[in-house]
């Protein structure tokens, strides 16, 4: 996986720097959006991660400038204003997901692969069964099935395993869980999220020798084989 | 007051020029009766004269220099209060015929209209209005009448507008003066305040007479100002002592542990994510903080939008009601549809969150939270009513504010500022919050307007 991040702060660079690299991608760092915008026109990346505020361009204009040139590698804003208003503004310039500073690295990882992972499957005719394992969803009969069983789940379990299914494989963090199934975007407190997951998971893993859905200590949760 | 500042105030200077306006207008309008009055008579006598004129000349045409003396001699024995006054002189100037004694010296050339005095048989000076013209060959012929009371009534309005100008005058200005003067007090008055509040004592207020005017408006409206600066400030004193206070304290304890792990030789991982949570909870605060200031500052408002805070409202519930069971305790909701509040959902969603997440926390186990939402006709009442321990009522305004914690939730997770938020939420979207008694429990009470689009 090939990343570029557009980012003025050094440590913040840094920091995302190492952590990418250490987990396996190739990283790419320019400190403001005039070289930003360049190597993201003239090079490949599979993502970018875009401060908002950068000297020179600023971040918002780099993404406008890349989507009005039909570039549509994902784009995670970063941003240290982290208001609602400020996350539309980010995804109207044309960003596909959007980071409060300061965040956890976990967080950016789980966002980042989901990011990619979403470009990967591109278009096509959009899945109407899922499957992890022996796990499988089927989307428009409204069922779930655990090797055979018939599994009954309240309609928000279900669209959280459907959110975890369709991330299969991939950390989702509980602020992705509530974006994504509640469509809320504050910092869920305590442990809301916690709660709804051992809820979902005594009711897809309780009795079966492997369990699916993990808990990733620090970062959220991934479903996995 | 030295005299220099006063001459250099705008009121000062508006009062010289509605003197001077005034002045122009007074002076105007006592030409304008003098030249309707004294003018008219001067007219009338000069019409006299003129007629007189006309007939001496004529008769002069007719029946010679002979014929003009007898007319003469005739007319200045005819009696009369007004008397005319004639004087017919030859080319030296020496008198043929007349009650004049002697040719005036201000006469030289004819048709001139004069005024002059002369001192008739009595001794006494008697003022006359007279013309002269040329008869025949180097004959000269002065018509005149007395104007003993034209000249009175010119003496007496001439000294009337001297003294009525100049009175006028004396009052307009006084009178600007002294407005001047106290406008020029009272202004100073301000000036003299603000000048103590910019030197730093904002307890300063500007005097209130009583008086209901503009200035006492104005002093009214900077006294308000002041004191809604005073009321920010002393929040804001208030919130930075406090976020100084209550974040040192988990600061100082960060760096302790972390002091204590660098040296260690191995430290252990779960310290390190120890201190990593430990930060994350500051952070969390920090957070809480700034959103608290953002919403209080009026950011969200440009972005505020319809929103069905029933919706919002079923949805938290449904977010909760599973930490609820995990609790044992029971979640009910009743939830009237489709309320609508003009303000920002993810706020609201997080207000409400804030409400439902003291309530678990506080409520103990066989308890029960009921979630209320009821439309009124311009309201819309939230209420979250727990079974817990409750607020005391001497509490329950103090628990509002950042970082406001009573003894007994010390122990439980949290930052203090989860109502603060509520609160401003609220504020923000021109509703309240009240806490009241369930007895046993605490009731919350969020009350919205309801969209004036709805």
């Amino acid at each position: 996986m090939r990343v570029l991040i557009i980012e003025d702060d050094k440590d913040v660079a840094s920091f995302v720097q190492k952590g990418l690299t250490q987990a396996g991608w190739n990283v790419d760092h320019a400190s403001d959006g005039k070289d930003g915008l360049f190597l993201a026109t003239t090079e490949s990346y599979d993502a970018l991660v875009v401060d908002r505020m950068l000297p020179g361009i600023d971040g918002l204009t780099v993404i406008r400038t890349l989507r009005a040139s039909s570039n549509t590698t994902p784009v995670l804003v970063l941003s240290a204003l982290g208001e609602v208003d400020d996350r539309v503004k980010g995804l109207k310039a044309g960003g596909d997901d959007y980071l409060v500073k300061p965040f956890a690295f976990s967080e950016l990882m789980a966002r980042l692969e989901a990011l990619v992972r979403r470009a990967g499957a591109g278009s096509g005719t959009p899945a109407t069964v899922l499957q992890v394992a022996d796990l499988r969803l089927d989307l428009l009969r409204r069922e779930v099935q655990r090797a055979d069983k018939p599994i009954d789940l309240q309609p928000r379990e279900f669209q959280l395993l459907e959110f975890l299914m369709r991330h299969a494989g991939q950390v989702v963090t509980r602020t992705m869980l509530l974006e994504g199934v509640w469509d809320y975007h504050f910092d869920p407190q305590t442990n809301v999220i916690d709660v709804h997951i051992s809820r979902l998971r005594s009711k897809i893993d309780k009795g079966f020798d492997r369990p699916l859905l993990h808990t990733v200590r620090g970062a959220g949760y991934r479903l996995d084989a | 007051m030295r005299l220099p500042a006063l001459v250099r105030t705008s009121v000062f200077q508006l009062t010289l020029i509605y003197i001077g306006l005034f002045g122009a207008s007074v002076v105007a309008l006592f030409i304008f009766i003098y030249w309707s009055t004294v003018g008219f008579l001067e007219r009338q006598t000069d019409e006299v004269i003129e007629a007189e004129i006309t007939g001496l000349a004529e008769q002069y045409a007719t029946r010679n220099l002979i014929g003009l003396v007898e007319v003469i001699r005739d007319r200045v024995r005819r009696p009369g209060e007004e008397r005319s006054i004639y004087l017919l002189v030859d080319s030296t100037l020496r008198p043929l015929a007349g009650n004049l004694r002697a040719w005036p010296p201000q006469f030289d050339r004819p048709g001139e209209l004069v005024e002059f005095r002369y001192t008739d048989a009595g001794g006494t000076e008697v003022p006359v209005r007279a013309r002269t013209i040329a008869v025949g060959s180097g004959y000269r012929l002065l018509v005149g009448r007395e104007i003993r009371e034209l000249a009175q009534i010119k003496q007496t309005f001439s000294r009337a507008s001297i003294w009525g100008i100049s009175l006028t005058m004396c009052l307009a200005l006084i009178g600007g003066v002294l407005v001047g003067l106290s406008a020029q007090r009272r202004i100073a008055q301000l000036n003299r305040t603000t000048r103590q509040i910019i030197a730093g004592d904002l307890s300063q207020r500007v005097p209130v007479t009583g008086s209901h005017d503009e200035h006492e408006e104005l002093a009214f409206n900077v006294n308000a100002m002041l004191d809604q600066i005073e009321a920010l400030l002393t929040g804001l004193r208030h919130v930075g002592d406090s976020i100084a206070h209550d974040l040192r304290g988990p600061l100082t304890r960060l760096r302790t542990r972390l002091e204590m792990l660098a040296a260690e030789e191995q430290p252990s991982k779960t310290s390190i994510e120890e201190c990593l949570a430990q930060s994350d909870a500051l952070l969390a605060t920090f957070n809480a903080l700034l959103r608290i200031a953002r919403v209080e500052s009026g950011a969200y408002r440009s972005a505020f939008a319809d929103v069905d805070l029933s919706q919002i409202a079923t949805d938290v519930c449904d977010l909760y009601r599973a930490v609820a069971e995990d609790s044992e305790i029971t979640l009910s909701a009743d939830i009237a549809e489709h309320a609508t509040v003009y303000g920002d959902r993810e706020l609201l969603a997080q207000a409400l969150t804030n409400l439902l997440d003291n309530a678990v926390k506080y409520t103990p186990a066989g308890g029960r939270i009921k979630v209320r939402l009821s439309k009124h006709e311009h309201r819309i009442r939230l209420t979250v009513a727990d079974s817990g321990p409750g607020i005391p009522a001497a509490d329950r305004e103090r628990v509002l504010a950042r970082f406001a914690r009573l003894d007994q939730a010390r122990s439980k997770p949290g930052n203090g500022l989860g109502l603060a938020l509520v609160r401003a939420v609220a504020l923000q979207h021109d509703g309240d919050l009240k806490l009241t008694d369930n007895a046993p429990g605490l009731v919350v009470t969020l009350t919205l307007p309801v969209s004036r689009n709805a």
